[in-house]
């Protein structure tokens, strides 16, 4: 973690975390106030991040994907119960499009390969997909993966969902001027000092370093999925990172989709939701009542309220 | 001069109950807290302004209280 | 599946997303309190330029120095004051008709303010007080004022109440040690009705007593009793599209010389870019005249007026209307200094006067006014 004064009454930190950029800005306090704040965030995303990684096989979430199919079920906590709720809820609204045990399709798709999985490797994969058999109990706080090779990850959210917890901690910390970002997904603290809103660029889905729209936030969230962060391209076309649980193919249709909500959570939801559902989600999230942002597989910009 | 206020009464009431109205709840008050929506504004700007129409027009007041006179109205 | 409560009700507004979203503890901080201290200390600067002219009179030029001051102090309190330096230069014998001699009057009006506030969690507390000088007018102001704000603070209430006294000596001695006393009280409520709009209503009530002639006019003679009325409008709203508010406001006034005035503006702040900010306004006045105004008599002597009976020949009681253009651009250069310029134009015609006829005989009154601020955010 690198802090740096950037003008006397702001504050900023940059550090990698979850395999991102992230980025704490706070204004309006003096440095030592600022400092311990950012410190508190920081390490809650490192406890977030620790909890809930994959990578880590002492994470919670490892345990539970070892489990799987041994008929023996594990205890979570609160925490990890009301994220399971969420994507619970989410899989139920999505019908089915937003599925926190698609994380298989990892093992066809490598995004550094030179060609697309074969349609048979990942006809393999897709019955070990389906939240709906999963067996979640919330009363008991117990979680049972039903087959060998069945795993979930909170991959979907769990960046976004660092981001609303760090920026509750500053909050907690006194903290109600800047942000928190992850990776382009941004949960605000509030306005700047003197109540005026922080400006955002849209990154361009085309050409890195580049952005393609402006806004201006004082509160609540913004969070952008694109087909860009992670693809591989062949004759022409672009297989991206958001896969389809249904059909274990990426989603088409969009270059990218950014909404704005009060919870960094709720944007980042939907914005993957909206990619999944391609043509439908617009509509979804309209449906949503949330303002947001379109870029279609033309390169065309289209905002509705952002 | 009563009636005209028992009709600006109505009048302000309207939009506090009719219509869809979607008062907004606490995270949505990012746009409210900007400075260009408080009412107030420009603190000497206010005070020229309220000044200087005092001193050409018979009426004044009305936002606040405690300004006194001046010997030019 | 069994989703937890939400922390806040269902509405349908909100998304199903984001409710299941809200549904997780931790994530919101607490509801924000209603009344923030300001925790930044602020001065701005402000020169003030305004000249008049009316057919037949002097040209009145005002050049006005101003300066503001809010400090915060510690999590509850803030103190604000303010000063201004008023020097009028050139006479308008619309003024001074019977000061001998004097075709040309310097004048200077220095004034100043101060506001100490409270902040408590749903409420805060102010008490001011004012001064204004000149050398033949002084008036001393305070005032208490309280606001509180509803639970789930969409609406907030204010109430206020003041008192005013003015001590009056003018230099050609039609009276002396004269005063005038009112007491003053205001009401109002602005609501939140969407996260786009504010509305405000206010009604203040002022009862006046003592001197109100002016005392450098003839046949200027007025009751010793003014209680005036107001209730303000002020609704706005914030256009996400453009980047842009509409600020609406309209105050119906009348008091007991019989004058009814209505006063409509509306400005329009539009953000050019992160750093400027461009606000044309435009303002509409009306008035009708006080029951004992008279015209002017367009030739021949001025009409009789009975010992003792009430008269005024002041424009400002006439029936009028007025109009005002101006704009106000906005410069954010960093952080802790922003700069702002606004010219103004003004024209009052007893022709524009609405619902009613203009009082005849008055010639057309113009004013422009420049003003230049600067302000540092500590």
């Amino acid at each position: 973690m690198s802090p740096a004064a950037g003008g006397a009454e702001e504050l900023v930190a940059r550090f990698g975390l979850m395999a991102c950029q992230a980025e704490i800005r706070v204004a309006g306090v003096d440095a030592d106030a600022a400092q311990a704040g950012i410190e508190a965030a920081h390490s809650e995303l490192r406890r977030i991040e620790a909890k809930y990684s994959r990578y880590q096989s002492d994470s919670l979430v490892s345990r539970i994907n070892a489990a799987a199919g041994s008929g023996v079920a594990v205890t979570v906590d609160e925490e990890t119960a009301g994220l399971l709720d969420f994507a619970a809820s989410l899989h139920q609204q999505s019908e089915g499009l937003f599925d926190i045990s698609s994380g298989v399709l990892r093992r066809a798709w490598n995004f550094r390969a030179a060609q697309p999985p074969r349609p048979e490797q990942i006809a393999e994969l897709l019955p070990l997909i389906g939240w709906s058999r999963v067996d979640w109990n919330r009363s008991q706080r117990r979680i049972a993966l039903p087959q060998a090779g069945m795993e979930i990850d909170f991959g979907g959210f769990g960046k976004e969902y660092a981001a609303d917890r760090a920026a509750a901690v500053l909050v907690a910390a006194g903290l109600h001027h800047g942000y928190v970002n992850l990776g382009g997904d941004i949960r605000l603290l509030g306005p700047r000092p003197d109540g005026r809103p922080w400006s955002f660029g849209i990154q361009h889905p085309r050409q890195a370093g580049a952005t393609v729209a402006g806004l201006a936030l004082g509160s609540g969230a913004l969070a952008t999925s694109g087909d860009y962060e992670r693809y591989l391209e062949v004759d022409g076309r672009r297989y991206c990172h958001i896969l389809n649980p249904r059909t274990g193919w990426p989603a088409r249709c969009w270059q990218s989709v950014s909404v704005q909500a009060p919870l960094c959570l709720a944007a980042g939801a939907l914005t993957t939701v909206a990619m999944l559902m391609e043509e439908a989600g617009p509509a979804f999230l309209r449906r949503q009542n949330v303002p947001f942002l379109t870029i279609n597989e033309r390169g065309e910009l289209r905002r509705e309220g952002l | 001069m009563k009636r005209a206020l028992h009709g600006l009464l109505l009048l302000a009431s309207l939009p506090l109950s009719g219509c869809a109205l979607d008062p907004p709840l606490p995270w949505e008050k990012g746009i409210l807290a900007r400075p260009e929506m408080s009412m107030g504004g420009d603190p000497l700007e206010q005070r020229f302004t309220e000044h200087i129409h005092a001193s050409k027009e018979a009426a004044a007041g009305g936002s606040g209280v405690g300004g006194g006179g001046c010997g030019c109205n | 599946m069994a989703a937890t409560k939400p922390k806040y009700p269902a509405r349908e507004p909100r998304g199903s997303v984001l409710l299941a979203a809200l549904a997780l503890p931790g994530l919101l901080p607490a509801v924000a309190v209603a009344e923030n201290a300001p925790e930044q200390a602020v001065v701005a600067y402000k020169q003030l330029y305004y000249q008049d002219s009316q057919a037949g009179l002097d040209r009145i030029t005002v050049h006005a120095p101003s300066l503001y001051g809010l400090l915060p102090m510690g999590e509850h309190w803030s103190l604000e004051g303010s000063a201004v330096l008023d020097a009028v230069s050139g006479a308008s014998p619309r003024y001074y008709s019977s000061v001998s001699g004097a075709s040309h009057m310097d004048d200077l009006r220095v004034a100043g303010d101060a506001k100490l506030t409270y902040y408590r969690e749903r409420s805060a507390y102010s008490v001011s007080l004012s001064r204004s000088q000149e050398h033949d007018y002084i008036s001393n102001a305070a005032a208490l004022e309280a606001r509180f704000s509803s639970d789930d603070n969409n609406t907030t209430y204010n109430f206020g109440i003041g008192a005013a006294r003015d001590a009056i000596n003018p230099t050609n001695d039609v009276v002396e040690d004269e005063t005038k006393t009112s007491l003053q009280g205001i009401a109002g409520v602005t609501r939140a009705l969407t996260a786009h709009d504010l509305v405000q209503l206010q009604l203040s009530y002022s009862s006046g007593h003592g001197y109100f002639s002016d005392p450098y006019k003839l046949f200027d003679n007025r009751p010793r009793q003014r209680d005036q009325g107001t209730a303000l409008l002020r609704w706005n709203h914030h256009l996400q599209a453009v980047d842009a508010t509409l600020r609406l406001s309209y105050r119906y006034y009348a008091d007991s010389y019989g004058i009814g005035a209505h006063t409509a503006g509306i400005e329009w702040v539009q953000a050019l870019n992160d750093v400027l900010t461009l606000t044309p306004s435009l303002r509409y006045y009306t008035q009708s005249s006080a029951d004992f105004y008279f015209d002017p008599p367009a030739s021949g002597p001025f009409p009789n007026v009975p010992e003792g009976s009430y008269s005024s020949l002041d424009q400002r009681l006439s029936a009028f209307g007025a109009l005002e253009g101006g704009a106000k651009l906005e410069w954010r250069i960093d952080s802790k200094w922003s700069a702002d310029l606004k010219a103004s134009y003004y024209q009052q015609r007893s022709a524009w006067r609405l619902l009613g006829e203009g009082s005849p005989g008055l010639d057309p009154f113009r004013y422009v006014s420049v003003e230049f601020g600067l302000t540092r955010r500590f």
